[in-house]
């Protein structure tokens, strides 16, 4: 424990322990002062309701992180479980569809767990691996072809992405629903503390009795869960889907579990955290948007928000902007 | 892989050797063709059986079917090997419009006339090359953009989804539009270009920005029709798509299914099936020794619910 935190419920440690959620708040402020539907209601709702399919999955990947792995084949695996349930819908009806979708993710979170967790295989090299496979067997599947739902408005299968839950659209009751239930697993259940366990000295673990590869097993099949949720959101969202629509969304998840201070070597990290990294990615995209920037200067802006994030809250940690031993 | 590689040009080589000593006797043209990546999406798979089919129809053509898996080094390989089997004519639908340009160039020295289909190879490749057959993707923007004069009256403000930034076929469908709406109608205003990436959840997402951001849209025109429609569903969710009109600038089946709900303004026809045909059409002709264009462009039509039982719906 730092000084600080000694210091009971001074602003010095509300800053210390939240740095990222100041960098939140000041992202968001700096955004509306430019753009005056930035924090206008039915733009905040449409941001929400976006994140969801990032969100959900990067609870999992957080768990997954904490445990001391990666999981890189979220990206794949989401492409493949929209492909499969949107696909499947029109054939043999929304209930069955989403049942195998789910078995078929949960199976490759499976393969997952047993490469990275009984085998002791490197999780970069094995999930990495299965990013491929799970690409190619979509592609296969689907021929190259789109895949589509043809009567978009009279299935129930609009409720994940278009639909509301006592008011709230579902995609944002999922994500804080899954983010909630994560952290309670987290923080007040004996696995949540295996997992940090795990992760954090996966030897000492071993020799105070965790099971570790059964530990490691379990958030792979945890990961490959959110991903079969993201994956209802996606699909009913768009009501469609394509063999690449899951692309590039496992750097976005890694960038919303690091941004959230979870730290890659395993062993510590916050859910409610994750939530940020996620709000932040998904407002910042909005705003540029928002506020006309080029494609190119996107890019930039983003990594440089990023960066200022970062260092925002390694700041607030330490202390002071510059690392005195730099 | 490289093992694969050889074993893949080695079974290539068999079948051709036997089928030209078959055919030794008549005076056949024998075309080999390496394709960019078969199975990918339907456009090129429906284009590799249009082009069995139609060289099977002329008794005269005879034909090598390869296909570079995206890869641009097996596709270079496989072009050497052409050469080496001395085929009267290469077709070529390049994996890299740049990294081909050597290979294609010693086609070009050894004598034999290269073809280039559907997406034309780097400027400095041209000198090289007999003929290139393909879509205009100039035209069809343009094409889109009277699409969208039309559906406006003239007059009115749109929004513009493009294709992945980068891509040659982003950039003319986009050049195309541009340049087209502000000669056909210049009080067409475009109130901003964002990329939807050829996604249709990317397009979705953008069009959701476009909607908070702009109280009124006219139009909206996309590079092609899978993004048009993540556009479409983004306006009906804000209850908005009945004051917009939608243009995409290729047709695809969900375009078609929504221009036929009246959900979907125009867009254009590309069909995989005329574009093979046009390019086993140009590499004959090219052997003939006729004269025979610099750029072939075949036929891609406008298509509105008012002409749209004229066409199948789009494959893809």
């Amino acid at each position: 424990m730092d000084k600080a935190a000694t210091d009971g419920w001074s602003v010095r440690q509300i800053l210390a322990q939240q740095g990222i959620l100041i960098a939140f708040v000041l992202a968001m402020l700096v955004f509306g002062l430019f753009s005056d539907r930035f924090l206008a209601f039915d733009n905040i709702m449409a941001v929400l309701r976006q994140t969801g399919i990032v969100g959900v999955m990067a609870i999992g990947v957080t768990i997954v992180v904490i445990g001391g792995n990666l999981d890189l084949s979220v990206g794949s695996m989401l492409s493949m479980a929209t492909v499969l349930v949107v696909d499947l819908h029109d054939r043999i009806g929304p209930g069955p569809a989403i049942l195998i979708m789910f078995c078929a993710v949960l199976a490759a979170g499976a393969i997952n767990g047993v490469l990275v967790g009984y085998l002791r295989l490197n999780s970069l090299i094995v999930t990495l691996g299965m990013l491929s496979a799970l690409q190619g067997i979509t592609l296969i599947y689907t021929d190259g072809k789109n895949v589509d739902i043809a009567n978009q408005s009279d299935t129930w299968f609009a409720i994940f992405g278009r639909g509301d839950i006592a008011g709230i659209p579902t995609p944002i009751v999922m994500f804080f629903g899954v983010a909630v239930l994560g952290h309670v697993l987290l923080t007040r259940m004996p696995f949540g503390r295996k997992v940090y366990a795990t992760g954090g000295n996966p030897r000492t673990a071993v020799y105070s009795g965790i099971r570790r590869g059964r530990i490691v097993f379990l958030t792979y099949l945890i990961s490959a869960f959110t991903v079969g949720c993201s994956a209802l959101i996606l699909g009913s969202r768009v009501m469609g889907s394509q063999n690449n629509v899951g692309q590039g969304y496992e750097l976005l998840v890694l960038s919303a579990v690091i941004l959230g201070g979870t730290s890659l070597l395993g062993g510590s990290g916050n859910i409610l955290k994750t939530v940020i990294g996620v709000l932040i990615l998904g407002f910042i995209q909005n705003g540029l948007l928002l506020l006309g920037f080029p494609y190119y200067a996107q890019w930039l802006v983003t990594w440089v928000v990023i960066i200022l994030t970062v260092w925002l809250d390694v700041a607030s940690k330490r202390h002071s902007l510059w690392s005195p031993i730099a | 892989m490289s093992r694969m590689n050889k074993l893949a040009l080695a079974a290539a080589t068999a079948i051709t050797v036997v089928g030209a000593a078959g055919a030794a006797h008549a005076e056949k043209i024998k075309i080999g063709i390496t394709q960019n990546n078969v199975g990918v999406d339907s456009y090129q798979t429906t284009y590799e059986k249009a082009f069995i089919a139609a060289a099977a129809k002329n008794p005269d053509v005879e034909t090598v079917v390869l296909d570079a898996g995206g890869d641009v080094a097996r596709q270079i390989g496989q072009m050497q090997d052409l050469i080496q089997q001395k085929v009267d004519v290469i077709i070529i639908w390049p994996t890299d419009g740049k990294a081909v340009v050597p290979v294609v160039r010693k086609a070009h020295q050894a004598g034999i006339p290269v073809v280039v289909t559907n997406s034309n190879i780097a400027a400095d490749g041209m000198d090289f090359i007999a003929a290139f057959s393909g879509p205009n993707n100039i035209q069809q923007g343009a094409s889109a953009a009277e699409l969208m004069c039309e559906a406006l009256g003239n007059k009115g403000e749109i929004v513009q989804i493009s294709g992945q930034p980068g891509y040659t076929t982003a950039i003319e469908r986009q050049k195309g539009f541009e340049d087209q709406l502000a000669k056909s109608c210049p009080d067409v205003k475009i109130l901003e270009t964002q990329p939807g990436d050829w996604n249709r959840e990317k397009a979705q997402r953008v069009m959701e920005a476009f909607l908070v951001k702009y109280n009124k849209i006219d139009g909206v025109y996309s590079g092609d029709d899978n993004m048009g429609v993540g556009a479409l569903n983004a306006a009906k969710a804000a209850n908005r798509a009945k004051d917009i009109k939608f243009v995409g600038a290729t047709n695809f089946a969900v375009g078609y299914e929504a221009m036929e709900r009246g959900e979907y303004y125009g867009s254009i026809y590309q069909s995989p099936v005329d574009d093979a045909e046009a390019a086993l059409a140009t590499a004959i002709a090219v052997k003939a020794g006729k004269q025979v264009p610099k750029l072939n462009y075949f036929e891609t039509p406008k298509i509105t619910k008012a002409n749209m039982d004229k066409f199948t719906k789009p494959v893809f």
